[in-house]
């Protein structure tokens, strides 16, 4: 699970895989514990990358002004 | 003529030619050239009161070259009579050596000034000769820069000309940087001059764009920008050429061969470099409309990645447990209330079994008076029979025990 490797996109379409199935049901707890986690870590992603881009906008912006 | 040139003459310093010698056969060779016509632009005139010759200087309109023409006074006047400095004639002329001084001249006999009517139609010939070349071509034309580094500028000394194309290139691109390069843009001299100073700027690296500019005129006075060898120079150039010569409806032959035409200076200063506040502008609004997608995609982004987090799976995975919890709990409960179902039951059927266990028992009998008679070994009496005269007897009776003796 080479998280931080993953593109935006990447992770934003396994993020929405790993929720249809959770909500698919039909998993063990310990299968449903593992998909939750590997979500929680995905959303993590998904988020870091738009908050690194928006640390990078910002920091464009002040520069040009 | 050939041999003349090639053979040398038969002189040593023993054996020199005089002077007059070597005059007389210049003399012979010139007069071979006999009678031409000769085609330029009066330099100079100088009519000397009461003298019959006069001397002219002609020059060639394209070339910083010149000839002297003597002729006699009846002829200036008979063939043009107002004649001045700059004006077109063809000479019919026979070149003379002077003896006395050395010197050459066109001896004329004939003088005829070129009206403007016929310049106009030269220069009409001219335009389709050029055209059928292929100078005016539009495939010939040279791209002028964005921006050039340097603008070489062409024209007369502290002109209208020069101060609009300065002046409103710098206000449109105030660090342009320009050499300017003054000439006579009329009269003789004005053609070499030009070539002069387009030759030094195209050969200037830092030159990016030539203009050559000056301000309205007399259809004389713009006659220079349609020669033939100004032409064919600005086609030469390496560097894009802008032609701004006079007012819009002028259009010089130069126009036509210049790679770009302008219709005044201030038009061509307009066309040479960019308006640096609206290249600003451009490029604000450029960066804004950047922005404002970016912050867009990052935006409808976030609300994508809210919209998955806030589904109830990944915002409440407490649910995962507590349902399962709420199962456990439930089975839990069935289980107790199935085991204390059963016990209660179980109460039930003790109870019920006391109750026929305690209607079985001899007590309530006894407590109505009953006795119960038993032999010392614990066998009840039931018949008198059973006993003897004195034997003992244990009689039980509701409140306790109490022994007897048979009597009979």
């Amino acid at each position: 699970m080479s998280t931080p490797e993953l593109s935006y996109e990447q992770a934003r379409a396994e993020l929405a895989t790993v929720v249809e199935k959770l909500e698919a049901g039909g998993s063990t707890l310990e299968e449903s514990l593992a998909l939750w986690e590997r979500g929680e870590r995905l959303a993590t992603v998904c988020q870091q990358w738009l908050d690194g881009a928006r640390a990078r906008l910002d920091a464009a912006r002040t520069e040009s002004e | 003529m050939t041999e003349a040139a090639t053979t040398p003459p038969s002189t040593t310093p023993e054996n020199p030619w005089p002077v007059r010698v070597v005059s007389q056969k210049i003399a012979s060779w010139i007069a071979r050239l006999g009678w031409i016509w000769v085609d330029g632009q009066i330099a100079q005139i100088s009519r000397r009161p009461g003298a019959s010759t006069v001397f002219l200087t002609l020059r060639d309109p394209s070339a910083d070259l010149s000839l002297t023409v003597t002729t006699n006074r009846d002829v200036l006047d008979s063939g043009a009579p107002n004649l001045a400095d700059g004006a077109r004639v063809v000479v019919h002329a026979k070149p003379d050596f002077f003896p006395a001084r050395g010197t050459l001249s066109l001896r004329a006999d004939e003088i005829r000034q070129v009206g403007i009517g016929e310049l106009l139609a030269r220069i009409e010939h001219l335009k389709k000769l050029l055209r059928a070349e292929g100078l005016f071509d539009r495939a010939r034309k040279r791209p002028l820069p964005f921006l050039p580094r340097r603008i070489g500028l062409i024209t007369g000394r502290a002109s209208a000309a020069e101060r609009d194309v300065r002046d409103n290139a710098r206000r449109r691109w105030p660090a342009i940087d320009f050499r300017i390069v003054n000439v006579a843009v009329q009269g003789p001299g004005a053609v070499p001059q030009i070539l002069d100073a387009l030759a030094v700027l195209d050969a200037d690296d830092s030159v990016d764009v030539i203009v050559l500019a000056r301000g309205g005129g007399s259809v004389e006075d713009l006659l220079p920008f349609s020669d033939e060898a100004l032409c064919r120079a600005v086609f030469a150039c390496r560097t894009p050429v802008v032609s701004a010569i006079g007012h819009e409806t002028d259009v010089p032959l130069v126009d036509y061969v210049a790679d770009l035409r302008a219709s005044t200076p201030t038009d061509a200063a307009k066309r040479i470099v960019p308006d640096l506040a609206e290249e600003v502008r451009l490029i604000g609004g450029a960066r804004q409309q950047l922005r404002r997608r970016v912050t867009q995609l990052l935006d409808r982004e976030q609300q994508r990645l809210d919209a998955i987090r806030s589904r109830p799976v990944l915002a409440r995975p407490e649910a995962m447990v507590d349902q399962r919890e709420t199962e456990v709990r439930a089975l839990r409960e069935r289980g107790t209330r199935c085991l204390s179902h059963r016990l209660d039951r179980a109460g039930g059927e003790l109870e019920h079994t006391l109750a026929r266990l305690r209607a079985l028992s001899p007590a309530a009998t006894l407590q109505r008076g009953y006795a119960i008679v038993q032999r010392p070994d614990g066998a009840v009496v039931r018949s008198p029979d059973e006993v003897g005269a004195g034997d003992r007897l244990r009689v039980r009776l509701a409140g306790g025990e109490l022994t007897a003796t048979v009597e009979g």
